[in-house]
């Protein structure tokens, strides 16, 4: 087992870390304390320094996106923490926010510093319950304490925060999404331009939106230093990752590795390799929203930005679902196809309607009444969808269902039974169709 | 132009399939390619409501983009170079595959649906998809036929989501009926808990849905619009003077939309206005003229006519005549040589602020061009009224009654009918066969209904606007220009207008000076404003 430095989840099994007191007897709220000294600008350039991207999926780097809210806007400024952690096989925000609250809002106070935004929600998925009291009861904590409220730890500074929980849409974990559903209305992307966040997000206003991970991790920049934070990793993917790792493993968890780890080692050895000593057949990384790899192509990937990238997928959300060789990769796509037909937040048309078209072409060749084309049709289907969206849920739908079809293509051309069946309108293949 | 439109008057220079042109900063795509008559597709884009951006068939290629990006959200940009499908592939791809997208889900009821010979689904795809249909699977189910207002009702399964009502209610009305709930290709078009869509223009939705959607009650099935002929008309409902285009069948008006004036009405429509077309087409009609409540020849009643203006007049002209008919009558009067006075039947109301958003507040369509005629001038209100009180007292000796609407309904009392009964010389045209004041009076002739006739009407901010007309008059009515023109001669007197009714605008326009340069087909296109 490789021996990462456990620089997020270091104090994660302590019993009392929930707890205000727990947090504060291993070193809590300091960091805070200090950065409220700093200069606002100062300490966005810090972050930028120690080289931290978004954990929520898109990798963006934080720093950047923090300095580009106005300065002095006569606008209020608001900070939301992403924490509708809505990925399939993604829980590691899940983790913190039920075992270190804590830690979670004193990231967002550090943010909220920087920005000078006197006002921040937490936007929590709908179904995380136990953690939602857990925060809940943690800004309570801090409100009493004074880390909240009027005047922060006498520093002259004010900062309010909210607990908000989302109702259950996939969705609402895409930025302009949450901020729609935030501000009461349906949640569906907002068209870019003229809503970025930076500049018009919540209620119009500017508005930093982070994962619950980043701005964990931020108070981890500070509290090591930006140097020290960024000598973790690689060159271009710094400091530590939580991986969310499920499917067929031994050990299925929440992992924090350092960036540029090796993912088949991280299966054999962290995930305790595949369950029953079967053999692995493939492996969605970054939840999935990206195209699947098979076992074959994983030989030299690490778990990072650019690596994984360079492989054909991404790093995304950090989440793991591992396929032993019983796998059906049918099903697998049914399901996660069907997943997609459910969340499109329905705006958009190809998307709206292409979502629901994949999912029923791959529900109907699970059926055993799949007739010749129907995988060129979802080939061509998903090239209609994808960049065509407002958002990036359409590019998901796409990726996820190619990545299947094109790395299995035997298995689901083994599913059209009966080939050279003639389609209902006397058309001989759907490929006939195609053409204008 | 767009709201949206024009913030500076700085104009850019962009091409758009190639063609060079300069338009106003701020103006998008899809207006800048409208000016060289390029037309990009569009369902969920409107000029005056907020871009949504959600229907994807307008994509266009933009010249260094990765991705196509939407017209209707682009502004126009110095140097930009723009590609719609007329000359992209890509573009007429992703055209091609956002209708197969819409139409997977689609009922297809075009057979049975009143939007169809009108619907921008069918006619974009007949132009720029027009094939096989590759969908094998089973079609999404939604609500169908659910009334969600008094004049509107929902077809859930035609809807395509492009929220256009939706956004009418939440930004022009700001009542918010209507939302949208479900998610992914279960989306509908949904009331809000407890509400209806009862709004004062709730019936705008139905025309602002690019399909069969939500179309209009009170016209469900009522023909193929192919068989109708369709007007572009001005309501008559008050003096706003919304843009309307009005279909009719048989006679009958059949349906009747909003017509796009950014102006005056933008795209939006008035129920009251909408649904009440059929009060000006009153029936059963006077077809013949009337001496003393019976049934006369035109030439004895013309005579009787004639009798009637010799002698000081009290003048009753109604609200909805149009501005050549004040002219003429203001010049005949004016040439009669008798002392004459002049008042229409104007009478203010109280709306409140949603009817206030469209209505004005009276039921006088065209008082502005009696006005402009020099016809009527000061307080209308108050004249009507202390001349209706004259009529009462029954002081008044001649009157003389202009149109269906110079005596307003409501104001024909027993005291009116008797004041009239007792004046010795008493005249009108009229259209109802059932007025009540065709037993007082001496003489009526058959009119015509503002919907029978062409002309000018000038609404209540004074923009000159022309109405074509809606429905054929029936045998038997003359309209008013005409009896004008016919009493003139009888009494040898020459009008500046004459001529046949094709002629009839025209040589109103070359004879006013203050019109001078306008031609009908300028005064089509959206009217002029006029300062007076």
């Amino acid at each position: 087992m490789g021996n990462h430095r456990q620089i997020l989840l270091a104090n994660i099994k302590e019993a009392d870390q929930h707890t205000l007191a727990g947090y504060e007897s291993r070193g809590g709220y300091s960091v805070i304390r200090r950065v409220l000294g700093m200069e606002p600008l100062k300490a966005i350039e810090e972050v930028k320094k120690s080289g931290l991207r978004g954990r929520g999926g898109a990798g963006f780097p934080t720093g950047v996106k923090w300095s580009y809210v106005p300065r002095n806007s006569r606008k209020p400024v608001y900070v939301v923490q992403n924490a509708d952690e809505g990925e399939p096989g993604t829980f590691k925000d899940r983790l913190l926010l039920e075992r270190d609250p804590h830690l979670c809002i004193e990231g967002m106070l550090i943010c909220a510093w920087a920005v000078q935004s006197r006002r921040s929600f937490i936007y929590m998925r709908g179904e995380y319950c136990f953690p939602y009291m857990r925060v809940n009861q943690a800004l309570a904590d801090c409100y009493r304490a004074g880390y909240l409220g009027d005047n922060i730890f006498g520093s002259g500074f004010s900062h309010h925060m909210t607990l908000h929980r989302g109702a259950g849409a996939y969705i609402c974990g895409e930025e302009t999404a949450l901020l729609e559903s935030l501000e009461g209305k349906k949640g569906q992307p907002r068209l870019k331009p003229p809503f970025f966040p930076a500049l018009a997000g919540l209620y119009g206003c500017p508005t930093v939106v982070n994962n619950t991970e980043t701005l964990a991790a931020c108070v981890r920049v500070f509290e090591l230093g930006a140097e020290a934070y960024a000598q973790i990793g690689t060159a271009k993917s710094k400091g530590t990752k939580l991986i969310s790792a499920a499917g067929h493993i031994n050990r299925p968890g929440v992992y924090e590795i350092e960036l540029g780890y090796p993912l088949e080692r991280f299966i054999a050895e962290e995930c305790g390799g595949v369950w029953h000593g079967r053999k692995l057949k493939a492996v969605l990384v970054g939840g999935s929203s990206f195209p699947v790899l098979r076992a074959d192509e994983l030989a030299g990937v690490n778990l990072d930005y650019e690596s994984l990238q360079a492989a054909g997928s991404a790093l995304g959300s950090g989440a793991l679902i591992v396929m032993d060789e019983t796998t059906d990769m049918l099903a697998a796509a049914c399901n996660i196809a069907r997943f997609y037909a459910h969340e499109s937040c329905g705006q958009c048309t190809p998307c709206r309607e292409g979502a629901g078209w994949v999912a029923k072409i791959f529900d109907r060749l699970a059926a055993g009444r799949g007739v010749v084309g129907d995988i060129e049709l979802i080939e061509s289907v998903c090239g209609q969808i994808a960049g065509h969206t407002i958002c990036a849920f359409g590019d998901a739908v796409a990726l996820a269902a190619q990545g299947f079809i094109r790395k299995f293509p035997e298995e689901f051309k083994a599913r059209i039974k009966g080939a050279g069946k003639h389609l209902p309108n006397g058309a001989e293949d759907v490929s006939r169709l195609k053409g204008v | 132009m767009s709201e949206a439109g024009p913030l500076h008057n700085e104009m850019v220079t962009l091409k758009i399939d190639g063609r060079a042109l300069t338009v106003p900063q701020g103006l998008n795509l899809i207006e800048a390619a409208k000016t060289v008559g390029i037309e990009i597709p569009h369902f969920c884009y409107h000029p005056h409501l907020s871009v949504a951006g959600n229907c994807r068939i307008c994509q266009v290629k933009v010249k260094g983009s990765p991705k196509l990006e939407i017209a209707c959200n682009t502004k126009v940009r110095e140097g930009m170079e723009v590609f719609t499908h007329l000359t992209s592939k890509e573009v007429a791809e992703a055209q091609a595959a956002v209708l197969e997208f819409i139409l997977i889900n689609h009922p297809l009821d075009c057979t049975v649906c009143d939007e169809s010979g009108r619907c921008k689904l069918q006619d974009y795809h007949y132009k720029y998809n027009a094939r096989d249909s590759r969908f094998l699977e089973n079609k999404v189910r939604k609500v169908k036929a659910k009334p969600i207002g008094p004049y509107v009702i929902l077809d859930g399964e035609r809807c395509i989501a492009c929220t256009r009502c939706i956004r009418f209610c939440d930004e022009i009305t700001k009542t918010g009926e209507l939302g949208l709930v479900g998610r992914g290709d279960r989306v509908e078009i949904s009331l809000s808990e407890g509400r209806r869509l009862d709004n004062p223009l709730s019936g705008t939705v139905a025309d602002l849905c690019p399909v069969g959607a939500l179309t209009h009650r009170p016209w469900r099935f009522n023909t193929r619009i192919w068989f109708a002929k369709e007007a572009e008309a001005v309501c008559p409902g008050c003096s706003t003077g919304c843009n309307c285009r009005v279909a009719v069948r048989d006679g009958e008006i059949v349906l009747v939309r909003a017509r796009l004036n950014p102006a005056v009405n933008k795209e939006w429509m008035c129920d009251e206005g909408r649904y009440g077309f059929k009060r000006f087409l009153p029936k059963p009609r006077l077809v013949r003229p009337l001496i003393d409540g019976s049934f006369a020849e035109w030439t004895v009643a013309a005579a009787r006519f004639k009798q009637v203006l010799q002698g000081e007049l009290l003048v009753f002209v109604a609200p909805d005549l149009l501005l050549e008919e004040y002219a003429l009558l203001k010049e005949f009067l004016s040439k009669l040589g008798q002392k004459y006075s002049v008042v229409l039947s104007y009478r203010r109301r109280t709306l409140n602020a949603l009817q206030a958003l469209l209505i004005s507040p009276d039921y006088a369509a065209d008082f502005r061009a009696a006005e402009f005629a020099g016809l009527v001038a000061g307080d209308l209100e108050a004249s009507y009224n202390e001349t209706l009180q004259r009529v009462r007292e029954g002081k008044a000796d001649g009157v003389l009654i202009f149109g269906q609407r110079a005596l307003l309904e409501e104001d024909i009392d027993d005291h009116v009918l008797q004041g009239l009964g007792r004046a010795s010389r008493t005249a009108a045209v009229l259209s109802s066969a059932e007025s009540k004041l065709s037993s007082v009076l001496g003489v009526v002739l058959p009119g015509q209904s503002i919907l029978e006739k062409a002309g000018l009407l000038i609404n209540g901010s004074g923009r000159l606007q022309y109405t074509s007309r809606v429905v054929e008059p029936p045998w038997g009515t003359k309209p008013e220009w005409w009896i004008i023109n016919a009493l003139a001669a009888a009494f040898g007197i020459k009008l500046g207008v004459s001529g046949d009714e094709s002629q009839l605008t025209e040589h109103y326009l070359k004879n006013e000076p203050r019109l001078a340069g306008l031609t009908v087909s300028l005064l089509s296109k959206g009217g002029v404003a006029l300062k007076f």
